[in-house]
């Protein structure tokens, strides 16, 4: 009941938050309602026992994306910038896209047996030291889950409850202990990420030398008068 | 123990979708522009751990996740840089005077 | 130089380094003339026109080519032991050429006679000579390898070879330093070419063309020594051509006349139908024998066997099948040649084909019938010219092939041979009775002497032919020299008409000239066998014409018409000399202007005089014949009689007991009378006048029309050829005209038609789709343009709604 009452909450201040962003027309105010969604987005995490990713969320986004966006916040809306107005017309027409969109999603939401498509999908026991054990129950529970939406891992969501970071970690080596690898037939590659990794470690530093190229101090060109009228 | 269920998640993350791209279509300041982003693709990370909660995608949905947010992390960067250089240009943040595209 | 390999038969210790050293002076001498062409050539880079050191490089490059030929000639007497010469006391004196020695055998009458007696008592008790190949030979390099054939450049080095060599250079080294003083005008900037009348009246004038004379001169010489050594009959085609070349631009050198423009032409032309002939000979040749090469060729252990030895064998016969119709081949060792186990043999006929193939290229270059017009038209030509190309040496290139192709002529070849130059001497005798050109005269006459040579070769008396083609270029050349002087000395008056009486301004040219006439005309002291080259010469042709009359009675026509064609020889030169030097000036303008000429013209004279004199002496027991007939392939010792279609009985003609040795001196006497009369008529006509010759010329004006018109050949020639072809020639004209152009024209103006619709089809439909397809493609993108506002948020908004169509249309139109 605490799990049900606890989703609940974060997914009403998840989606408020998401909504107020969309409202508001102060960019800092924008900016906080930000760090509300994502703040709960973060408890979401948690709650589906994703413990590092959450923590990771609210590292990077709150900590850090939304504080660097606070930073452009200021950086750019000095005055009369703070706030530029969407014309109403606009939001209307918006706001009628984005609830025909969310209709949309939401129906095929619900036109789609999840369980049937996760039964197609590899298996995955969720850990090596018990891999026929979850097989059998990952078995009993397809044929569970068939028809409902309501998902029973019990010795599945246990055993992995809070223990994500060193799989994880485990998985950027290019190591998967959770994984059975005599199950993947033909491709049975190892499937870990230690080349996804280490792309992304080289994009994010080409990404940070190229935001600070961009971002360098340049001499402004049409505007030191009118500035300092400002 | 109580479940709430792979499709309330989805919900959620389609509402913070839809939200994002309202933000985007409808915000005139660049920083505004850049939240939506970040509501986007928080909603498609949302989807990617409660499937790796709900089905046996397992532990391959929060990699993908991590991924994203790296990802986002980098492009906010990014976009911000872009922002500044655009402000820099225009002396102002209002998306709608960067039309030099237009036909 | 590669050196090749060394093919010969010499059986009494003959180094086998003698053909090697033969063959290096032989060729210094061959190949001296072409760097002095080359310099010549390029003389204006290094020096100016009016420098006459061309002349003198000329002179230095065919004068140590004599010495290197008399060296060679000397050499090869003393390892043969004068074996040819067959006389011992002979031994320590070279050839005849030598001036000295000649002058000094002149005069001993009864030493000659002794010389005869030895000659015939040796003949009488020595086995018949073996017929051995006593020739070197060798290649210089291989051009090319065809399967069977090779293709090289070959020397082949008899003693035929060597007196050419000689001959050749020594009248070349002659004509060359007369020339420096005939063509002395040319040394000027502004040579005024008297003949040659522009349209404003005045004359043509032109830079002096010097060095450029003796240019074609060492070209020349390089060519026609290139003939006389070359070992294939590929190597002989090549320099053929190269004399024809040389001889053409000799006479074309006033090029600027249009007589002489046109001569060159003619002879160009008229020595390519000859050729043509050679060319298919060569072919037959070609296919039948696999082999271009005269000598045998050892080649490792093996002996490729030559043209010669495969036609003749070893034992000079030919090997005729039984029925006639084919001859086998011989192979080096004295059998039949064999290929693939069967014996390789070539049809009677094609043999006969080949060899008349061969002849036409002989008729070609020495002007003989039907071929002979060229050469008076030749004379348009520098007389220096004439005298070494047109008289000497160039033309008489025609009867050495002959003579060296000797062992391939069948009976047949040789019956046709004889009649070609027995109607040829008749010919050009007669028309050189009416012609007061004195250089056309002895151009006729040039004719009329080749035609002997020919007739000596047809009737079997090879030796007699190569003796009177070297006597007859001694004598020939000088006296082209002497007209030369007189044509110089009067200012290039030509007119035998306008002269007369110039004997005591022209001592020196007059009597040389003098002993030319006599040594043509063949007189000698009656009673004895004492004259000049011409007479011994001359008189071994008639011989052998008359042996072969006598075995075979149905042709005494070539006995009788060089007979009396002496006869008329001796008139005709007689008659030349008589107008030019003796009696009355007829033109006192140019008897006053005329002058004897300087040293340099004249010595030439003298030395050519001598040995127009005295080359000949010995007659048939001589040196020079003797030379000349050691090298001969096929000896006839005894009676040869053809088995093919002509049946002709060949004359032997060597030994005591030969057909020609029984009637030599009935024949000497028959042409000695025979010119003795003609003389005689001379005198009477020109000097005495007991006669007018204007009446007889009234009283026979057909014939003398005739004659004057030589013979109509021209006409002939116009009417046969030039006339058909331009009847034809006009007839294709107008089917070009009233045919092929209107078809033409209406093709192309269909053209034009179908061009122009398909430009308008292109231009309506072709261009117009395409610019439709242009324009509509504008018009959307102008349109289209509008959609791109370059507005961030649009483009977003348009996404979503995309987005929703997309998934809506998907939710209505698929089931679930």
């Amino acid at each position: 009941m605490i799990e049900q009452l606890l989703f609940y909450t974060f997914a009403i201040l998840t989606c408020g938050g998401a909504v107020a962003v969309v409202a508001t027309q102060n960019v800092v105010r924008m900016a906080f309602w930000l760090v509300v969604s994502l703040g709960s987005v973060a408890a979401l995490f948690f709650l589906l026992h994703a413990d590092f990713l959450g923590a990771a969320q609210l590292l990077i986004y709150v900590g850090g994306t939304v504080v660097l966006l606070v930073f452009g916040v200021m950086l750019t809306a000095s005055g009369p910038y703070t706030t530029i107005k969407t014309a109403p017309a606009e939001g209307i027409i918006g706001a009628a896209v984005g609830l025909m969109l969310l209709m949309v999603l939401v129906s095929s939401i619900g036109s789609v047996d999840w369980g049937a498509i996760s039964g197609r999908l590899p298996s995955s026991p969720q850990s090596p030291f018990t891999a026929d054990s979850i097989r059998e129950a990952h078995a009993d529970e397809a044929i569970v889950n068939s028809g409902s939406t309501k998902v029973k891992t019990d010795l599945a969501a246990i055993q992995q409850q809070g223990r994500t970071v060193r799989q994880l970690g485990l998985s950027f080596l290019g190591l998967r202990p959770d994984r059975n690898l005599k199950e993947g037939g033909a491709n049975g590659l190892a499937p870990g990420y230690f080349l996804p990794f280490e792309i992304v470690s080289v994009h994010l530093l080409v990404v940070l030398i190229g935001a600070a190229y961009l971002a360098r101090a340049k001499r402004r060109a049409v505007s030191e008068d009118r500035v300092s009228l400002d | 123990m109580g479940d709430v269920g792979l499709n309330a998640y989805l919900m959620v993350g389609a509402v913070l979708f839809v939200c994002g791209v309202v933000c985007m279509a409808t915000k005139r300041n660049g920083i505004g522009v850049l939240m939506g982003v970040e509501l986007v693709l928080n909603g498609a990370n949302v989807n990617f751990v409660a499937f790796s909660r709900y089905t046996s995608l397992g532990l391959d949905g929060q990699t993908i996740a991590l991924f994203v947010i790296v990802l986002a992390a980098a492009e906010a960067a990014v976009a911000l840089a872009i922002a500044l250089n655009f402000y820099n240009n225009h002396l102002t943040i209002d998306v709608d005077r960067g039309n030099e595209l237009q036909g | 130089m590669a050196n090749g390999s060394l093919t010969h038969t010499f059986s009494d210790g003959i180094m086998p380094e003698t053909g090697d050293i033969l063959m290096f002076l032989l060729t210094v001498a061959w190949l001296l003339p072409l760097a002095g062409f080359v310099v010549e050539v390029y003389w204006l880079c290094f020096s100016h026109r009016l420098n006459k050191g061309a002349a003198y490089v000329a002179v230095a490059c065919i004068g140590i080519g004599f010495l290197c030929s008399l060296t060679a000639l000397l050499y090869w007497g003393n390892a043969t032991k004068w074996a040819a010469l067959s006389e011992p006391e002979h031994h320590a004196h070279s050839a005849s050429h030598d001036a000295g020695h000649a002058e000094a055998g002149h005069g001993e009458a009864g030493h000659e006679h002794e010389a005869h007696a030895v000659d015939a008592d040796e003949h009488s008790h020595s086995p018949p000579p073996a017929p051995a190949k006593k020739y070197f030979s060798g290649t210089y390099y291989e051009l090319a390898r065809f399967s069977g054939l090779r293709v090289s450049l070959d020397w082949y080095i008899d003693s035929l070879t060597l007196v050419m060599f000689t001959m050749v250079t020594f009248i070349a080294t002659c004509i060359h330093i007369f020339a420096i003083g005939y063509m002395h005008d040319e040394l000027t900037e502004e040579y005024e070419d008297h003949e040659v009348h522009l349209h404003n009246g005045g004359h043509f004038s032109r830079p002096g063309r010097f060095h450029r004379f003796f240019a074609y001169l060492s070209l020349f010489s390089f060519s026609m020594l290139g003939i006389v050594l070359s070992g294939n009959i590929f190597q002989v085609f090549i320099f053929w051509e190269l004399v024809g070349l040389s001889s053409y631009l000799l006479i074309g050198f006033y090029i600027e006349r249009k007589s002489a423009s046109t001569a060159a032409n003619k002879a160009f032309i008229m020595n390519r139908v000859g050729d043509f002939g050679f060319l298919i000979g060569m072919m037959i040749l070609w296919t039948s024998f696999g082999t271009f090469q005269f000598g045998d060729r050892t080649e490792g252990d093996h002996t490729q066997a030559g043209l010669f030895t495969m036609v003749r064998g070893q034992d000079g016969k030919l090997d005729v099948s039984e029925d006639g119709k084919e001859v086998y081949l011989q192979d080096a060792y004295g059998h039949r040649a064999e290929r693939n186990g069967k014996p390789l043999s070539i049809s009677y006929m094609l043999l006969v084909a080949a060899g008349l193939g061969v002849f036409a290229g002989s008729i070609g270059k020495s002007a003989q019938f039907p071929l002979q017009t060229w050469l008076p038209d030749a004379m348009e030509g520098p007389t220096p010219v004439s005298a070494l190309v047109h008289s000497a040496t160039m033309v008489a290139a025609g009867v050495y092939l002959a003579a060296r192709f000797y062992p391939v002529f069948t009976p047949e070849v040789l019956l046709g041979i004889a009649y070609i130059g027995c109607i040829t001497l008749f010919i050009a005798a007669t028309i050189a009775l009416v012609v007061t050109d004195i250089k056309r005269v002895l151009a006729y006459s040039t004719i009329s002497q080749l035609g002997y040579m020919m007739l000596a070769i047809g009737v079997a008396g090879w030796g007699a032919a190569l003796f009177h083609l070297v006597t007859h270029a001694f004598f020939k050349s000088l006296m082209f020299l002497c007209s030369g002087s007189v044509i110089a000395g009067c200012h290039h008056v030509q007119d035998m008409s306008r002269m007369g009486g110039l004997r005591h301004k022209m001592k020196i040219t007059a009597y040389t000239m003098l002993v030319g006439v006599i040594a043509i005309a063949g007189l000698a002291i009656p009673g004895t066998s004492i004259g000049l080259s011409g007479f011994y010469s001359k008189d071994a042709i008639v011989a052998s014409a008359l042996a072969y009359s006598e075995l075979n009675p149905g042709h005494i026509l070539l006995f009788i018409a060089p007979l009396v064609t002496a006869g008329i020889t001796s008139f005709y030169m007689f008659r030349l000399w008589f107008l030019t030097f003796a009696g009355t000036p007829r033109d006192a303008h140019v008897y006053e202007h005329c002058h004897e000429n300087p040293s340099v013209m004249t010595t030439p004279l003298l030395v050519l005089a001598v040995l127009a004199a005295g080359c000949a002496w010995g007659g048939e027991g001589g040196p020079l014949y003797r030379l000349i007939a050691d090298s001969e392939l096929v000896p006839a010792t005894a009676r040869v009689a053809s088995t093919g279609a002509a049946k002709v009985i060949l004359p032997s003609h060597q030994g005591h007991e030969s057909d020609v040795h029984h009637v030599h001196s009935t024949a000497g006497m028959l042409a000695l009378i025979s010119a003795i009369i003609g003389m005689t008529l001379a005198y009477l006509l020109y000097v005495k006048k007991t006669i007018d010759p204007n009446q007889i010329r009234q009283q026979f004006s057909g014939v003398y029309d005739f004659l004057v018109d030589k013979w109509r050949f021209d006409s002939l020639y116009d009417a046969m050829f030039v006339a058909p072809v331009h009847i034809v020639s006009a007839w294709c004209v107008s089917f070009d005209k009233g045919v092929l152009d209107p078809i033409l024209h209406s093709a192309a103006s269909l053209t034009v038609l179908t061009s122009k619709w398909d430009r308008a089809f292109d231009e309506t439909f072709v261009d117009g789709l395409v610019n439709l397809v242009g324009t509509v493609t504008y018009n959307v993108g102008n349109s289209l343009k509008v959609i791109q506002t370059g507005r961030l948020r649009q483009y977003v908004m348009w996404i979503a709604v995309g987005v929703i169509v997309l998934f809506g249309a998907l939710f209505t139109t698929i089931p679930k």
